[in-house]
């Protein structure tokens, strides 16, 4: 509907914006006013109540004026409107079908500024909104619902988790998903709790609870949406969290220079202040102890039952209304569920059976998703037949590159996972492959080969094993792994932290003129010493204050350190190491290989807050090593880099065979090749980037480049003149010029 | 080469671009198709060529609908047309619509904007047949009530005045139906700004806000309708019972009080089908009753008010005699009630 205009003529002199700012600066004064407008509301409610779908224009548009003005000064007169937010209510709840869409708007926005005034309490307002949001056919409306629901959960959990609301909320979302399993109206509850997760508001158990329900009901919308919850709402939630982090970061010293340089205005003095505030809320930010966010799938209560359930009910049972690709999106899910938590259903292996062959549609999904399914503890002669039909429809001479490449890459993949299920004559078939023409499929062959030289490289025939294989398992180091045998854990990037710090104690020596391989309990102890003191990594002002005392306590240590009990002599710290030295007391078995090296450092010393720091530094290093191609990254081996959580996609079952020979455009070329480069600007010269850097920041031009920018016809007349010069003034000129030179400018060189 | 030439040109004239020129037409684009033609004669579909006049009752709707005009003159206009139209009809016979028809179209413009407006809806009030607004009167006072709190004095005094009329022509109905008593008493006291003590004082620096016509003249109207309305609702009870009873023989006495009443909505105060009430938008129907809430409520801030507008002197002090006058009759017959 068209708004309404007022003619001039209808305008009364007295308009409520102009009361409402009156009562806003002195709300005592004007009381009696703002009775009469109250009255004056109550009349307009009751005749509007008496007939609300035959009103008419002007009686809605007082009425909504009317509900505007009395929501924005409520707050100044309790008592009065202590009943407005119930009626408010009232008229939403019972009228929201018939009720005209702006008064409507205004209604929902004066129930959520009377919440923001406090006068209504979080929950009530979501009790009254959440069922409009559900029931009513407007599409606006409903957009509207949403975004302030939303906006008035986020809100109430800004400062600290109101565990109360969220809990009642919860349950309203819970029974909605679970009443009603056939209808589409769970949608809601995903949409609402899916941004919510996004925004890291609700994080915990309960809320996957929801969707866990969500993707177990009848109707196809609420499933998917149930599961791609799980399939792709945590990326969502950490591509968030990047983005929030990054954006517009504040050159604090930029804006105060400028505010020096610039007009001092009202307007730029609040932007500074604001500009401060951004920063301090950032730096408090940063020092805030990192959320514990664990993904929806770690959250699961009962996964076994779980992915059971998602199984019989939408792949197994043959009455369910899902499409292949949502299907598969389930499949996915169930797949990923049970690879990460090492599951076992066994049913899945066999009815994969069926779907194992090049014919059937996007088979790479469901290659990726048996590879996912598939983990150390699955019987192997469960897998081992789904593994020889891959490897008959796949993979032979005959069928064509791609597909031979996908079999091969989901055989590899299946294989990392789980390596008993291969048997030695296959495997030395399959590694055969790497002899082809076909550059995806070679890939795949050689993958697969690196793959057993690590894992088992008995399977392969000797010459296929390599040098470093060979040594293995002549040394005894590459053994099979038997069924259900599991390594013993340590701690990720140990390895690093003692090469660097081997490497260290060398440059020290190399410094102090000793032969570096040396060694010396008394330069152990040395290290050892400055380690000690190099306890804390982040409070410098800290250990600077106490300076003076540190000295003192370490006197005495001094003297207790022959009796090789320094560990037990630190004082007061012991919480932390005690912990970590637990934890780590658990020996490496992958660093015990060599009887040559040394014991492990975890088991022979506390690890330090420092040392810690250090570790975590050498560990993001080396992932950032792993990302650039070059001399060490491997490329074959996609097992390195990929996260336990991380999904397999289909995309790296196809593998290289998106390569093969005019399969790709040139751009799909040219993107792959500039994959896992580092981003690098256009090339131009030093001074280009200079000056570039200097607009940027928006410093000013210097006089040259003034000149070299003036409008030609500026300087016209001035060229004129300079031909018309006589002799003398030319020598003049030159004189000049010349002494100038000397002097070294027009400024001088002497300041 | 002839033809190669020509065939060259007009391949050409394709790429050539039509130049625009100053105040001339633009040029047809080329997928012009014309769609002109000629014909003899030009009929037009729909003419309404009616030989007999309007008849009164068609004219009398027109002017109804023309009530909802944009225009403020077509607006009064069209009032005073149903004015003189209702006034000049045959004496006894019915209106040319029913009441309940018209009167939806007619409460709206309470709140007109537009001065003259209100004072022709007055005068078409005042022609009205007094009978049947005595049963649309819960429909007429919401609006009233809007209009008294209005942000604009004129329109403030203007619904007082159509107030005066619906006392003069159904007190009895004003302020016994749902929400009438306490409602517009309310109103009253917000109009006359009374409510609290400090608000009430002539000395109160009180801000008004609002443009108020003059000062003194609505302030003395308004008081003078208040008067009418106290009358109407708590000064001279009893009046009809006695009257009732005396007709009656002796057997039949009390026969009345058990009959259905004879009004519209004898069942009214049961509130079978409307919003759930509170004590504002109450029924009250007796005379008890409404004093009952009067004194519990209004009592002491009119009677301090009405002894503020005395001292004032001069118009104000004279009316507010008169409503002083119907709150003294009120105390001395409730005096047993509360």
């Amino acid at each position: 509907m068209v708004k309404r205009k007022l003619g001039a003529l209808e305008k009364v002199e007295a308009d409520l914006p102009n009361l409402q700012h009156k009562i806003r600066r002195d709300p005592k004064s004007y009381i009696e006013d703002f009775r009469a407008q109250h009255y004056q509301y109550e009349s307009h409610r009751e005749i509007f109540m008496a007939a609300p779908t035959s009103a008419t224009d002007t009686g809605i548009i007082s009425l909504r004026e009317l509900i505007d003005f009395i929501a924005h000064v409520a707050d100044c007169y309790p008592d009065i409107t202590k009943d407005f937010p119930q009626q408010l209510m009232d008229i939403l709840t019972q009228h929201h079908l018939v009720l005209e869409p702006e008064l409507r708007e205004k209604i929902v926005g004066s129930l959520v500024l009377a919440r923001k005034k406090e006068l209504l309490d979080s929950a009530t307002l979501l009790q009254t909104l959440f069922p409009i949001l559900i029931t009513t056919p407007s599409k606006t409306l409903r957009a509207l619902i949403f975004q302030k629901i939303l906006m008035d959960l986020r809100t109430s959990n800004s400062k600290t988790t109101n565990h109360k609301l969220n809990r009642t909320m919860q349950t309203v979302l819970y029974n909605l998903v679970t009443s009603d399993r056939v209808s589409s109206k769970g949608l809601w509850a995903i949409k609402l709790i899916r941004e919510l997760w996004k925004r890291q508001i609700w994080s915990d158990a309960k809320t996957v609870e929801v969707m866990k329900e969500a993707s177990l009901s009848e109707n196809e919308k609420v499933i998917i949406g149930g599961v791609r919850f799980f399939l792709g709402g945590d990326q969502e939630r950490e591509e968030m969290e990047d983005e929030s982090s990054d954006e517009e970061a504040i050159d604090m010293g930029k804006v105060k220079h400028q505010i020096g340089i610039n007009k001092k205005t009202r307007k730029k003095a609040r932007a500074v202040e604001k500009a401060r505030a951004t920063i301090k809320r950032k730096e408090r930010k940063k020092n805030q102890p990192h959320p514990l966010n664990f993904s929806a799938l770690h959250l699961l209560h009962d996964p076994q039952g779980f992915a059971e359930s998602l199984f019989s009910k939408h792949l197994q049972n043959s009455k369910s209304k899902l499409n292949l690709e949502q299907r598969l999106q389930v499949l996915q899910l169930v797949t990923r569920l049970v690879g990460l938590h090492k599951l076992h259903i066994m049913q899945l292996y066999s009815y994969f059976q069926k779907y194992l062959t090049p014919r059937q549609p996007s088979v790479t999904s469901f290659l990726a998703s048996l590879a996912q399914a598939s983990h150390d503890l699955v019987p192997p002669d469960v897998l081992e037949p789904l593994i020889q039909k891959i490897a008959n429809e796949f993979v032979s001479e005959a069928s064509a590159s791609l597909v031979a490449t996908a079999g091969l890459n989901a055989i590899r993949e299946i294989c990392a996972r789980q390596p008993l299920v291969m048997n030695e004559t296959l495997l030395q078939d399959l590694v055969m492959y790497r002899k082809s023409k076909d550059k995806g499929v070679v890939m795949a062959a050689r993958g697969l080969l690196s793959l057993y030289r690590d894992l088992n490289p008995e399977m392969l025939k000797r010459r296929d094993r390599g040098k470093e294989a060979s040594i293995g398992l002549r040394s005894g180091e590459k053994k099979e792994k038997r069924f259900g045998e599991e390594a013993a854990g340590g701690i990720e990037g140990l390895e690093l932290l003692e090469q660097w710090k081997d490497e260290e104690r060398k440059r020290k020596r190399v410094e102090k003129g000793l032969p570096s391989d040396a060694e010396d309990d008394e330069d152990d102890d040395d290290d050892g010493e400055a380690d000690w003191d190099a306890w804390n990594v982040e409070d410098d002002e800290d250990s600077d204050d106490s300076g003076g005392w540190i000295d003192v306590q370490s006197d005495a240590e001094i003297d207790l350190s022959d009796s090789d009990e320094e560990k037990d002599s630190r004082p007061s710290k012991k919480a932390k190491p005690d912990d970590n030295n637990e934890e780590n007391a658990k020996p490496e078995t992958a660093q015990n290989n060599s009887e040559t090296q040394k014991q492990n450092i975890a088991t022979t010393r506390i690890l330090t807050p420092a040392d810690l720091a250090k570790l975590q530094e050498l560990r993001t290093q080396a992932a950032v090593d792993a990302l650039v191609p070059g001399a060490k990254g491997r490329r074959g081996q996609t097992n390195a880099s990929r996260h336990k959580d991380d999904p397999l996609t289909a995309e790296e079952i196809e593998g290289l065979a998106a390569l093969s020979a005019g399969k790709a455009t040139r751009e799909e070329r040219i993107a792959h090749a500039k994959e896992g480069k580092t981003e690098r600007s256009e090339h131009k010269s030093i001074t280009a980037k200079r000056k570039e850097r200097k607009v940027e920041q928006g410093k000013s031009t210097t006089n040259k480049e003034k000149a070299r920018r003036k409008n030609i016809f500026m300087t016209l007349g001035k060229a004129r003149s300079k031909g018309k010069r006589s002799l003398v003034e030319t020598r003049n000129i030159l004189k000049a010029h010349q002494e100038r030179q000397k002097r070294g400018g027009r400024r001088g060189n002497v300041g | 080469m002839g033809s190669s030439s020509k065939k060259k040109k007009e391949k050409q004239k394709d790429f050539k671009k039509a130049t625009l020129k100053v105040g001339k037409a633009k040029g047809k684009p080329e997928n012009f198709t014309d769609t002109s033609f000629k014909s003899k004669a030009i009929v037009l579909n729909q003419q309404s060529l009616t030989i007999h006049a309007p008849t009164s009752t068609t004219q009398f709707t027109h002017h109804i609908s023309l009530l909802s005009s944009k225009s403020d003159s077509q607006r009064r206009d069209a009032l005073g047309h149903l004015a003189t139209s209702i006034s000049a009809r045959p004496v006894h016979s019915p209106l040319p619509q029913p009441v309940s028809v018209i009167l939806p179209t007619l409460l709206p413009l309470i709140l007109d904007a537009n001065t003259g407006v209100r004072t022709h809806l007055l005068k078409l009030f005042r022609v009205l047949p007094a009978a049947d607004i005595r049963d649309h009167v819960p429909q007429l006072l919401p609006y009233i009530r809007a209009g008294m709190t209005h942000l604009a004095a004129d329109i403030r005094v203007s619904a007082v005045e159509t107030l005066s009329w619906l006392v003069a022509v159904a007190g009895s109905a004003v302020v016994s139906c749902a929400g009438g008593w306490i409602k517009t008493l309310n109103c009253f006291l917000s109009v006359l700004g009374w409510h609290t003590e400090e608000s009430a004082k002539w000395s109160a620096n009180r801000a008004s806000f609002g443009k108020s016509g003059s000062k003194g003249a609505p302030m003395m109207k308004v008081v003078t309708v208040l008067a009418e309305f106290l009358a109407a609702g708590v000064g001279a009870p009893r009046e009809d019972l006695e009257t009732g009873d005396s007709i009656d023989p002796f057997p039949l006495g009390p026969t009345r009080v058990h009959m259905v009443p004879d009004t519209a909505a004898p069942y009214a105060y049961l509130n079978l089908f409307g919003q759930p009430r509170d004590e504002e938008g109450e029924m009250y129907e007796t005379w008890e009753d409404r004093y009952r809430v009067f004194a519990h409520r209004f009592l002491p801030a009119l009677q301090r008010g009405l002894e503020n507008a005395r001292q004032e002197g001069g118009e104000m002090g004279r009316a507010s005699s008169g409503a002083s006058k119907v709150l003294k009759e009120a105390v001395a017959y409730g005096q047993g009630i509360v």
